[in-house]
C-alpha cells in the first residue's frame, strides 16, 4: 500500500540536517524524492555518517554541478516535473545559483517552494545562516535545561531540536499549501526557520497585562525533575521515573512506601503544599526508593496504580530498534545498505491505517541514480557520458571513497 | 488584534473537531487553525483538565469552544452530529476511552468514510505496554532519553523540555494533513495515529542510527569547539551561546573580537589536552570580560553566530522574532492583553494569523449546535439537564 503522498515529487537542493530531514519525512509519506546533491557532495556526507543516514533515506540520488550551464538546465529540468522544491540555503544563494522562486515557477508556474533559513529572509539577521545552537538557545530551552535559575550553566539537547524544528514544520508548510493548490491551482513559496520553528518549544509562556510571565515548572539543579512527585529516584540497582501527578496517585504512592503518615502530614497536605516543601518530601523519599529494586518498586506501583517507569539506558536506541513489537509496527525499519550493511532506525513516525507506506530505501550513495533520472529527463547515453567526463554530473565509481 | 495580517487561509471551509487535552494535540492543531482551518473544541462539561495550565491560553486560541457531555447518550447524539459536518477529528484520551463512549474508529469510520480521525496516545496501538500511563516522563525513562543528554554529573538526567510531545506536536498537523492530502486523491478519510513515542523517535534522527558496522553517533561527551562547548558566560552573569558558523565568510575571527590568540580549529585539535585546556581557559575568562549585548552585535556585524541563552519569555523582544510578525498581541477574555508567540511557518501567497484567544468554556455552544439546527428551547433543555454548556 503507497503512502499518503503516492505522487507527489520533491526535489531537494539542500544539505545537512535542517533542510534535508524534510524532504525524508516527504519520502516517508510516500512522496518521489530526488536529491540533487553538488559533485563535491553534501556537506555532511564526509563527517557524520550517522547524521546523514537519519536524513536521507528514501530519496534517490543525482550529483550535478549547478554552476555549469548543462548541469543547472538538467536542474531546472527536474524542477519541472515536480510539485515540490525543498533546501535549506541561505538568503540568496539560491537565486545566485539559478534554482530561487522565480526560477523555478518560470519552468512549474503551480511549483511550491519552501526555504529553511535560521532566522528568516526579512529582518536584521536575515543574512546569516547558523547551525542548532542558535536556535535552542534563543528559545530559552538551554536556560531552562541548565537550570540556570539554579546556578547551574545552561545546557543543549543532542537532539539537534533546532534543526528538527525546522525541517518538521516546512513539510506541514508545503503540505498545507499542497491542500491550497488543489483546491486552486496556485502555488507558492513559503518558508521556515531554526528559529521560529524552536520557539514552539517554549510557545506555553506569554507576557500578561502586569508584565510578567505565569510560573512553570522547573527542573531542580540536581537535573532530576520539576517535583518530588514527577521525578527521577535512584533505587537500589538503577532508576525510577516517578508520576505520582493526581490527588489518588499521592496516597496511593504513600501506602507503597509504607509512609501514610505523609498522607496526613500538614507540609504535604496539598498539591501546592507539595511543590511548596518540595526538598523537604524529596528528602524523605530518596532514602526509600534506595531500599529496593526498580523493577520492585515498578510493580508495586503498577498494583497501587501509580504511575511509574523503570529510566532504562538504551545503548543509543539499540533495545528500542531491536524491539520486535516496533518492527512489526513499522515504527522501527531496517533496510540494506550497500557500504554498512543493515541499518536500523526509527520507521514511520506517523501510522496511517489506510496508506500505510514504509521507509526502505537506504540513503543514496553520491550520484546513485545520476544516469537513471537523466534518462527519465530524456538524456542519452553519449550525452549522459559526455556530461560526466566533463564533471557535469557524477555517479559511484570502482573506488569509491565517501563512507556513506 | 495587532500583528494579525489577512486572512487568506489556505485551509479554508475545513473543520476539525478537538477533543485532546495536553501539548501534541492542541499546540499540532493550532498550526492548522491559523491557517484557515475552523476548529471546534469539543469539551466536557467543566472543561479539560488542562485548562488549568497558563499554557492553555496560547495552545487553545483560534478556536471556538463547545461543552457537550459525551457520557451523555443525547450528548453523543449531538457529538455525531458535529462529526457529520467535520473533516478531522482529533483526540489524545488514554487508549480505550474513546472506545468506551462508542466513538472509536471503527464506529465511525462507516458512518462518515471520508472523516481523518487522528488519535495521539503516548504508547503505540499494539504494543504491550499501549494500556500503560501515559505521562510524557515516562515515555522519556521506557525509551532512554534520560540517558541520551549528558548532565553535569554521572547517571540520567530528567528533561524539561517535553521532548515527546514537541516531537509529535510537529507530526500531528502533517499525518493530518498527508491524509488530507490522500483523500482528495482516494476520496477516503482514514485513521491517523502520532503517539508521544514515534514523536520522541522523531528527535532520534542524528543519535539513533544502527549498522552492521556500528553506530554513527554524536558523541555523548562534548567535544571542544561544538555544540555544549561553545556556551560561555560573560560579564554580569550573562550567558552566551557562541556557535560561530554562520553559513557565510567571516569578515573577523571569534578571537580576534574576543582579544585573544588566533587558534584555527585544527590546531586546536593538534594540541595536547593540557595546551587545549589552557586555551579554553583563555578564552573563558576572556568572555567573563566582555558584555554579551556587545559581543553579539560584533559576532553578527562579522558573519559568525551567536545567540543569548535567556529565559523563554526574554525571546518576545528577540529583534528576528519581531521583525516577522511573530510577537503578538492577543486579548485574553480573562485577563486581557497578552503577548504570545504569533506565526511560525510562513506562507507567501496564504499566510497565517491569530483569529482570537482561548476562548471561554462553552463560549460557542449555542452558535455552533443553532448551526446544526437545533432551537434554543431545545438547547436550553439540554443544557438544564447538564448534557451541554454555555451561554446563550
Amino acid at each position: 500500500m503507497p503512502g499518503p503522498l503516492e505522487g507527489v515529487r520533491v526535489i531537494d537542493f539542500g544539505q545537512f540536517l535542517a533542510g534535508p530531514f524534510g524532504p525524508m519525512l516527504l519520502a516517508d509519506l510516500g512522496a518521489d524524492v530526488i536529491k540533487v546533491e553538488p559533485t563535491r557532495g553534501d556537506g555532511m556526507r564526509a563527517h557524520v555518517v550517522g547524521s546523514f543516514m537519519g536524513c536521507q533515506r528514501g530519496k534517490r540520488d543525482i550529483a550535478i554541478d549547478l554552476k555549469q550551464p548543462e548541469g543547472l538546465e538538467i536542474a531546472r529540468k527536474l524542477v519541472a516535473t515536480a510539485d515540490m522544491v525543498h533546501h535549506n540555503m541561505t538568503k540568496g544563494t539560491a537565486d545566485r545559483l539559478g534554482v530561487g522562486y522565480e526560477h523555478c515557477r518560470a519552468v512549474k508556474p503551480d511549483i511550491l517552494y519552501c526555504n529553511n533559513f535560521m532566522y528568516g529572509p526579512i529582518g536584521p539577521l536575515s543574512h546569516l545562516g547558523g547551525l542548532d545552537p542558535i536556535a535552542q538557545a534563543a528559545s530559552g530551552i538551554e536556560w531552562e535545561q541548565g537550570p540556570v535559575a539554579a546556578g547551574n550553566p545552561p545546557l543543549w539537547y543532542r537532539y539537534g531540536h533546532g534543526d528538527v524544528a525546522a525541517a518538521m514544520p516546512s513539510v506541514l508548510a508545503l503540505l498545507i499549501a499542497l491542500y491550497h493548490r488543489q483546491r486552486t491551482g496556485e502555488g507558492q513559496s513559503m518558508w521556515a526557520s531554526l528559529f521560529h520553528g524552536s520557539m514552539l518549544y517554549t510557545a506555553d509562556v506569554w507576557i500578561g497585562p502586569d508584565g510578567t510571565s505565569p510560573e512553570r515548572p522547573t527542573l531542580d539543579a540536581q537535573q532530576l525533575g520539576l517535583s518530588a512527585l514527577y521525578r527521577l529516584y535512584e533505587t537500589s540497582d538503577g532508576w525510577l521515573q516517578l508520576a505520582a501527578i493526581t490527588e489518588d496517585h499521592w496516597r496511593a504512592l504513600c501506602g507503597v512506601l509504607g509512609r501514610h503518615d505523609l498522607v496526613d502530614d500538614p507540609r504535604f497536605a496539598t498539591c501546592e503544599s507539595r511543590l511548596a516543601n518540595r526538598e523537604e518530601l524529596t528528602k524523605i523519599l530518596e532514602p526509600i526508593f534506595m531500599g529496593d529494586l526498580a523493577v520492585n518498586w515498578r510493580r508495586a506501583l503498577d498494583a497501587a496504580g501509580v504511575p511509574s517507569e523503570v529510566s532504562v539506558d538504551t545503548w543509543d536506541g539499540e533495545t528500542v530498534l531491536f524491539d520486535d513489537e516496533l518492527m512489526r509496527l513499522g515504527i522501527v525499519t531496517e533496510y540494506e545498505h550497500p557500504l554498512l550493511g543493515r541499518v536500523r532506525q526509527f520507521g514511520n513516525l506517523i501510522t496511517f491505517s489506510d496508506t500505510p507506506g514504509k521507509p526502505q530505501r537506504a540513503a543514496p550513495m553520491l550520484g546513485q541514480h545520476t544516469k537513471e533520472i537523466l534518462a527519465e529527463l530524456g538524456y542519452d547515453e553519449a550525452t549522459i557520458e559526455d556530461y560526466h567526463s566533463r564533471g557535469i554530473v557524477t555517479w559511484p565509481s570502482e573506488g569509491y571513497a565517501w563512507p556513506v | 488584534m495587532e500583528g494579525a495580517r489577512e486572512m487568506s487561509g489556505a485551509l479554508e471551509g475545513l473543520r476539525i473537531l478537538d477533543l485532546s487535552d495536553g501539548i501534541a494535540g492542541p499546540l499540532g492543531v493550532l498550526q492548522l487553525a491559523e491557517h484557515g482551518a475552523e476548529v471546534i473544541k469539543v469539551e466536557p462539561p467543566g472543561g479539560l483538565p488542562g485548562r488549568n495550565r497558563p499554557a492553555s491560553r496560547v495552545y487553545n486560541r483560534s478556536r471556538r469552544s463547545v461543552v457537550i457531555d459525551l457520557k451523555d447518550a443525547r450528548g453523543r447524539e449531538l457529538f455525531l452530529e458535529l462529526c457529520g459536518s467535520a473533516d478531522v477529528l482529533v483526540e489524545a484520551f488514554s487508549s480505550g476511552t474513546m472506545a468506551e463512549l462508542g466513538l472509536a474508529y471503527e464506529d465511525l469510520a462507516d458512518r462518515f468514510p471520508r472523516l481523518i480521525y487522528c488519535s495521539i496516545p503516548a504508547w503505540p496501538t499494539g504494543t504491550r505496554y499501549q494500556q500503560r500511563p501515559g505521562y510524557e516522563a515516562l515515555v522519556h525513562a521506557r525509551t532512554g532519553q534520560h540517558w541520551e543528554n549528558t548532565g553535569f554529573r554521572a547517571g540520567p538526567i530528567f528533561l524539561h523540555s517535553p521532548v515527546a510531545s514537541f516531537g509529535a506536536m510537529f507530526l500531528v498537523p502533517i499525518g493530518i494533513m498527508a491524509a488530507l492530502n490522500a483523500r482528495e486523491r482516494t476520496g477516503k478519510g482514514q485513521r491517523v495515529e502520532v503517539s508521544l513515542l514515534q514523536g520522541v523517535l522523531s528527535l532520534t534522527t542524528q543519535i539513533w542510527n544502527w549498522t552492521d558496522r556500528g553506530q554513527f553517533l554524536l558523541p555523548k561527551t562534548h567535544p571542544p569547539s561544538v555544540h555544549q562547548a561553545t556556551i560561555y558566560e560573560c560579564a554580569n552573569g550573562e550567558w552566551i551561546h557562541a556557535s560561530t558558523n554562520a553559513g557565510v565568510t567571516p569578515s573577523r575571527s571569534e578571537a580576534s573580537i574576543l582579544g585573544i590568540e588566533d587558534v584555527s580549529f585544527a590546531e586546536l585539535m593538534e594540541m595536547t589536552p593540557e595546551q587545549r585546556a589552557a586555551y579554553e581557559e583563555t578564552k573563558r575568562a576572556a568572555f567573563l570580560r566582555h558584555d554579551r549585548a556587545t559581543l553579539i552585535e560584533q559576532y553578527h556585524e562579522a558573519g559568525l553566530g551567536a545567540e543569548a541563552i535567556v529565559a523563554p519569555h526574554e525571546h518576545f523582544a528577540h529583534p528576528q522574532l519581531v521583525a516577522t510578525g511573530s510577537v503578538v498581541t492577543v486579548e485574553d477574555p480573562q485577563i486581557g492583553p497578552t503577548t504570545q508567540l504569533g506565526q511560525t511557518i510562513f506562507l507567501e501567497r496564504t499566510p497565517g494569523t491569530v483569529t482570537g484567544p482561548q476562548p471561554l468554556l462553552g463560549a460557542h455552544t449555542f452558535e455552533v449546535l443553532r448551526a446544526l439546527g437545533h432551537d434554543d428551547a431545545e438547547l436550553d433543555a439540554l443544557r438544564a439537564r447538564g448534557t451541554i454548556e454555555g451561554p446563550d
